[in-house]
């Protein structure tokens, strides 16, 4: 029997069905109202510098590829080529002149465009070779160097879309002078979850540290977030939660990438630049965000950024019970190099494949797709209602604003979620 | 490059540490594991990659070298893990804790080490490498085959050896495993 949106998300999203996070029917709905509707993080400029320069991505299920054209331009195709179908880049990442299909070696420029047909020498009549270009991706827009691109033509402008989520990533992102650097490839790795558990986990589930993590976590970082933490929820599905560090806080206990362990062991070259770029922070950001300690972020629908440990993550659906989780190292591009790879560290040391806050993190995710998956039990909801009701408008920052416990960043979530479904759900 | 004198004693003292290694990780003897690294072990896993092939090493070694595939400590990309001895004890500690839910109950594991060449001798600093296989298993889960290359830097101490660097370059297409963040 097929299942209904409605059946899943109650009015308030206050409780959400099991199957939600498992029912293929609903994955097949997710592919159609979210990932066809929605903008998609691609890149970011600083891995596409140079003409020639691409990196592969996702949109869903859909490989891209995102290109610096000879023109300067940036591209985004389909990566599969219009005669059969077969990939037309292997790489992770790296410059190219051409992108040759392997099959019967047609080939296609850095924009997209066929240029050879090997066998056409030997026919009279010639395909149109404009014609047969890679499959752009219909709307391709950037904000401060972020590519995302759109299945959905008519989608309104990123600009829009991304609304003040812009304030709070630009509290990040704008701290820098030179901008910020994507580091390498991205670590990817495959996670036996529903894609949507990771990005929930990054939209504001802070709740889960102190226990979850309790390994690690020590209890002072879990107090200063009981102290001063808050969960902003601008445009239901998006979300930010940090700590608002009162004005007069050292900097040594506010000044990004000092929570690093990695960072405490450094040379104090790291301490020094950390300090400087802070003390720049006010003029760059504003007073207000610049005392702000980020935490967790989350761009619906999958992208999200962990400010703690300085990566952005996207996590690519696989079916209903499998996730390609992807994330990058992310450094101020202007920071010396021992300043990058120790704060690359801080990244990999806890998150990543290897590292040791995510380890748990996966093994619980892998968990609750089995819990969403047996039988017998869809009439036991999953209650999503703490702190219902508890978020109000704050005089600083955008948003809905509330403790980091209040669940209103995951509400949120899955009221846009069921409003996209219900959207194509009768066509 | 000093070419090493390989005696028969030396490889078998260097092979039998490797084996009280595999053991004590196996056994879960995780402190006694730790006597056996230097104060300033450097342990690393690089990062990977899919790479362009380069036109102008097309037919050379180089085209298909594993080194191309690397994002290691010197390379612009991130690798997957570049830890000292405080990370190191981080994760020892963690397995004696009973809120590690990834690691409660333990995951089972056997490690097969074979291939071990001496590849470098410089008096008491040695460099090794061995590849490894590496059974894990977790109640409610597939197993997984984890397999390796490792690049050591041993050091000749007292009654035995130290591990002063281990760089471990693992054979994943794409990962597909729990986790990396295992001692290998």
């Amino acid at each position: 029997m097929t299942i209904k949106v409605k059946d899943l998300v109650n009015e308030d999203a206050t409780l959400i069905g099991r199957k939600a996070w498992s029912d293929e029917h609903i994955y097949e709905l997710e592919k159609k109202g979210i990932f066809g509707k929605s903008w998609l993080f691609l890149g970011h400029e600083s891995q596409i510098k140079n003409p020639g320069d691409f990196v592969q991505a996702y949109m869903c299920e859909t490989p891209i590829i995102l290109a610096r054209g000879s023109d300067d331009k940036v591209y985004a195709n389909i990566n599969s080529c219009s005669h059969r179908g077969v990939p037309v880049c292997r790489a992770d990442h790296g410059n190219a002149k051409r992108f040759v299909c392997p099959y019967h070696n047609w080939s296609f420029t850095v924009e997209g465009e066929l240029a050879t047909i090997p066998q056409e020498r030997e026919l009279q009549c010639k395909p149109d070779k404009s014609q047969l270009g890679l499959k752009p991706v219909p709307r391709l827009e950037s904000w401060k160097g972020f590519y995302f691109g759109s299945f959905d033509e008519n989608i309104e402008s990123l600009d829009d879309y991304l609304g003040d989520m812009k304030f709070y990533l630009g509290a990040f992102i704008d701290r820098f002078e030179g901008g910020i650097e994507f580091v390498g490839a991205p670590h990817r790795w495959v996670i036996d979850a529903n894609w949507k558990l990771p990005m929930e986990n990054q939209l504001g589930d802070v709740n889960h540290g102190p226990f979850l993590h309790a390994s690690i976590v020590t209890p002072e970082a879990n107090q200063e977030i009981i102290d001063h933490g808050l969960s902003a929820v601008t445009t239901p599905g998006h979300g930010a939660t940090f700590r608002m560090m009162p004005e007069d806080t050292h900097p040594g206990l506010v000044a990004w990438g000092m929570e690093s362990p990695n960072v405490m062991m450094a040379p104090p070259e790291v301490h020094q630049y950390l300090f400087d770029t802070h003390e720049k922070a006010v003029e760059r950001v504003g007073p207000v965000r610049a005392n702000m300690k980020g935490l967790t972020y989350g761009v619906y629908p999958n992208l999200s950024f962990l400010w703690s440990n300085a990566s952005f993550k996207v996590s690519h659906p696989r079916g209903p019970g499998k996730v390609e989780y992807w994330s990058w190292s992310v450094v101020p591009a202007d920071a010396p190099e021992n300043v990058k790879k120790t704060l690359r560290n801080n990244y990999a040391t806890f998150f990543g494949p290897g590292g040791v806050l995510e380890q748990e993190d996966s093994e619980v995710w892998m968990q609750q797709f089995h819990g969403s998956n047996f039988d017998f039990a869809d009439d036991r909801k999953y209650f999503y209602g703490l702190g219902l009701g508890e978020e109000k408008s704050h005089p600083d920052l955008p948003g809905m604003v509330d403790v980091t416990a209040n669940e209103h960043y995951a509400r949120g979530f899955f009221e846009r979620w069921r409003d996209a479904l219900q959207a194509v759900e009768e066509e | 490059m000093n070419q090493p004198v390989v005696t028969p004693e030396l490889q078998h003292d260097i092979e039998q540490f490797y084996y009280r290694e595999a053991r004590m990780l196996d056994g879960r003897q995780y402190q006694q594991w730790m006597a056996l690294l230097t104060q300033d072990i450097a342990y690393i896993i690089p990062s990977r990659v899919n790479t362009m092939v380069n036109n102008r090493d097309r037919g050379k070694e180089e085209m298909i070298s594993v080194e191309r595939e690397l994002e290691g400590v010197d390379s612009d990309g991130c690798p997957i893990r570049e830890e000292g001895i405080a990370i190191i004890m981080m994760r020892v500690e963690r397995a004696f804790k009973m809120n590690s839910w990834s690691e409660n109950p333990p995951a089972r594991t056997r490690r097969m080490v074979g291939n071990v060449e001496v590849m470098e001798q410089d008096g008491d600093n040695l460099t090794i490498y061995s590849n490894f296989h590496m059974n894990y298993a977790r109640p409610g889960s597939r197993n997984f085959l984890y397999s390796g290359q490792r690049r050591d830097k041993l050091k000749k101490i007292e009654g035995g050896y130290q591990i002063a660097h281990r760089e471990i370059i693992l054979d994943y297409g794409d990962i597909d495993y729990p986790t990396l963040g295992l001692f290998f």
